[in-house]
């Protein structure tokens, strides 16, 4: 018998029963759904965190030197006692970081945490609640800002300790909406700035906007807030490639700088967006491990399904089974049959969970802030797997189906 | 098969014997039924009911011959056994002069398939398949091709004269009409032995008469044709009656009238 006759036979078969081989399927379709959805919501939040946040929060081929990690979260008491006596960073240890890196394209400092978070009128209009940073103008640079309108801090700013403001796009755009912000007069706290630059869109991440902030000279933030209790280095490279070297020039800087004998634990932390991102990836590591097992049970459970209806298949057509061994079917090709039956219906079982789950996803996506990303290796995955289900409880019935002998099958009602 | 009405004659009951006795010998190929001492049995949770208890025939090609018999004497369980559906305790087959008494299961599928072309009395069609479908399902098995299995398949029908409902479903089709597609697929992949079993048997008597007509025809052209019948006057079609009775042969005769129509 043919592979072509064969698929014609399964398919028919499959076709002539619609809607029994849909529920026959719903378990299947249900697991490899659900395994699709997730899946694209997972990946699509990684590549969302690795493109967006991370890059937002730390800027592409740079790092950061911080007195605390930033994967704030997942600690123990003893962890956050120990970054609780930590040193702070101050301007000599930026020195020495400086000194260390001067392959550097930019090396910028960011008063660090607690970051004050204040209002900002102007006229008679106000936006609450906003992230106020002091930096250096090569921060801006780390940062890849691009601008709307104006530009960014300058050295002279710096120098001078102006009262100039660097606002962040959701900012600006709620309190000028169609008026240029440039040159205009607004108010942080009580004191008067002037605002020469306007930041693009950076979007947000579940929810949290990263346009939301002003930037102001540092000086100018020390001036008004007071010494904050830490300093933030951030170190931008020019190539990917040298991220990791400056970083060892770097510790071994800050090492120096914070006296540090060998053997001692690192009392500063070194963050890049890499890290950012596998401390995303262990979060996930844990869904991606319950997973399967979910997955699995399902899958299991939809395996019986198909292997029931297949046996309950083979009893109703014992006398097509008789018809066809009369005119020349081996057991073979029988057991064949069978098997491409369960396996093609396995399959499609897996094909329609892919696009329930690629829907849902998408729907998912489409009405929340979660990205959803359909990977080739989930669709891949679901038909390897629907093949599987197929055959391992496929075989069963198909031998059934190939042992019974011919006349007894053409007897049977 | 061409037809050989010409140069193969209707066996006589010497010949017969000559080819039952030689046990172990194999046959001429001419002889494309040979059954020596053919047993079956059927065990029965301890009883034993002997349905067939050493049936000794000999069937030349082209011959035509119906086999009667009482109920119960073991005609179905004789041609289920020479149509390769169903192996015997004891004794020897030879097809076409090969043993297939001693063959596995799939070299019967092999006989089934291309040797013999075996009509029931309920017809046994895929119900679900059209009439062509149907028909080309020994030559799906065959392993031929899709285009001349459609084509071989029409040939059959049309020999049936029933290319014009090729595409009909059987419950689309009348009793006579399914058991001319069942004829054409019994034909199709040209078998050496055309096997019925009262194939008339679910038909009312003008129907019988056309699928009596279509098996006489076939006979005609030369198509060995083995049929089981209870009605004397569908036996009087066949050159040849086989009586069974209680498992064994009773009698064995050679009908005259049709030697003299064959010219010998
Ligand atoms: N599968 C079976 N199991 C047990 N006994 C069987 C089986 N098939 C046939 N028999 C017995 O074998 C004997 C012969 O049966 P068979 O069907 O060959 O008779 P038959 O001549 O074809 O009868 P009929 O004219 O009624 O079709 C009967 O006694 C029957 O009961
Ligand atoms: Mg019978």
């Amino acid at each position: 018998m043919r592979i072509t006759d064969l698929l014609s036979v399964a398919f028919g078969e499959i076709r002539a029963n619609k809607l029994r081989s849909f529920f026959t399927l719903l378990g299947i379709i249900v697991s490899v759904a659900f395994l699709v959805a997730v899946v694209a919501i997972i990946q699509g939040m990684n590549a969302y965190v690795k493109e967006n946040l991370a890059g937002a929060i730390v800027g592409t081929n740079a790092f950061q030197v911080r007195r605390s990690p930033i994967q704030i979260g997942l600690y123990d008491d003893e962890e956050m006692k120990r970054v609780a006596r930590r040193p702070r960073i101050n301007a000599t240890d930026a020195a020495a970081v400086r000194l260390a890196i001067p392959d550097a394209q930019a090396i910028g400092l960011t008063t660090g945490f607690p970051t004050p978070r204040s209002d900002i009128a102007w006229r008679n209009r106000e936006v609450g609640d906003i992230l106020v940073f002091g930096v250096t103008p090569p921060y801006q640079e780390v940062q890849d800002y691009r601008f709307d309108a104006g530009g960014p801090l300058t050295e002279t700013d710096l120098e001078q300790r102006r009262s100039v403001v660097v606002l962040g796009h959701e900012v600006a755009e709620k309190l000028f909406e169609s008026v240029s912000p440039i040159g205009q007069d607004v108010r942080l706290g009580s004191e008067h700035f002037e605002v020469i630059g306007v930041v693009a869109a950076k979007g947000q991440v579940l929810g949290q906007s990263f346009d939301s902030f002003a930037l102001i000279p540092f000086s100018r933030y020390e001036m008004l807030y007071g010494r904050r209790l830490t300093t933030t280095i951030s170190v931008k490279m020019r190539d990917a490639k040298d991220v990791d070297n400056a970083m060892l020039r770097a510790e071994e800087a800050m090492r120096v700088a914070h006296h540090l004998r060998p053997g001692q634990e690192n009392n500063f932390s070194l963050e890049t967006a890499a890290a950012l991102v596998n401390f995303w990836k262990q979060l996930t590591a844990v869904l991606f491990s319950v997973i399967p097992a979910v997955v699995a049970i399902g899958i299991v459970v939809g395996g019986i399904v198909i292997m029931n209806i297949m046996l309950m298949s083979v009893s109703e057509r014992t006398r097509e089974i008789g018809i066809r061994k009369a005119v020349g079917a081996r057991s073979r090709d029988i057991e064949r049959q069978f098997l491409a039956e369960s396996v093609a219906l396995a399959i499609l079982g897996g094909l329609l969970g892919v696009v329930g789950g690629w829907a849902f996803a998408e729907l998912v996506a489409s009405v929340s802030p979660l990205p959803a990303r359909i990977t080739g290796w989930s669709v891949i995955l679901a038909v390897t797997l629907g093949a599987t289900v197929g055959v391992v409880f496929g075989v069963y019935p198909a031998r059934r189906a190939a042992r019974l002998d011919p006349i007894t099958a053409l007897r049977a009602e | 098969m061409s037809p050989h009405t010409d140069d193969v004659a209707l066996s006589t009951t010497a010949e017969r014997a000559a080819v039952v006795q030689a046990a172990g010998a194999q046959p001429d190929k001419d002889w494309v039924i040979v059954t020596r001492g053919l047993k079956r049995e059927y065990d029965m949770g301890g009883e034993i009911v002997r349905a067939l208890r050493g049936v000794d025939l000999a069937i030349r090609r082209n011959e035509y011959v119906a086999i009667m018999g009482p109920s119960g004497s073991g005609k179905s369980t004789f041609m289920n056994l020479i149509g390769c559906l169903d192996t015997p305790n004891a004794g020897e087959y030879w097809l076409s002069g090969e043993l297939v008494s001693q063959k596995n299961d799939d070299e019967l599928a092999r006989v089934r398939n291309k040797e013999i072309g075996f009509v029931f009395q309920t017809f046994n069609l895929l119900p679900r398949a059209s009439a062509l479908h149907n028909v080309e399902l020994p030559l799906v098995y065959a392993g031929i091709g899709s285009a001349e299995r459609k084509e071989r398949a029409m040939e059959a029908l049309t020999k049936v004269q029933l290319d014009n409902r090729a595409t009909h479903r059987p419950n689309e089709l009348s009793g006579g009409q399914r058991q001319r597609v069942a004829i054409a697929r019994a034909l199709v992949n040209r078998p050496s032995i055309l096997l019925a079993d009262e194939p008339t048997g679910n038909l009312d008597s003008t129907t019988s008469e056309e699928i009596m007509k279509v098996f006489e025809n076939l006979a005609e052209t030369g198509q060995t044709v083995i049929m089981v019948t209870h009605e004397p006057d569908i036996a009087a079609h066949a050159r040849r009656v086989v009586v069974l009775r209680d498992g064994l042969i009773a009698s064995d005769e050679r009908k005259e009238n049709f030697t003299s129509k064959l010219g010998l």
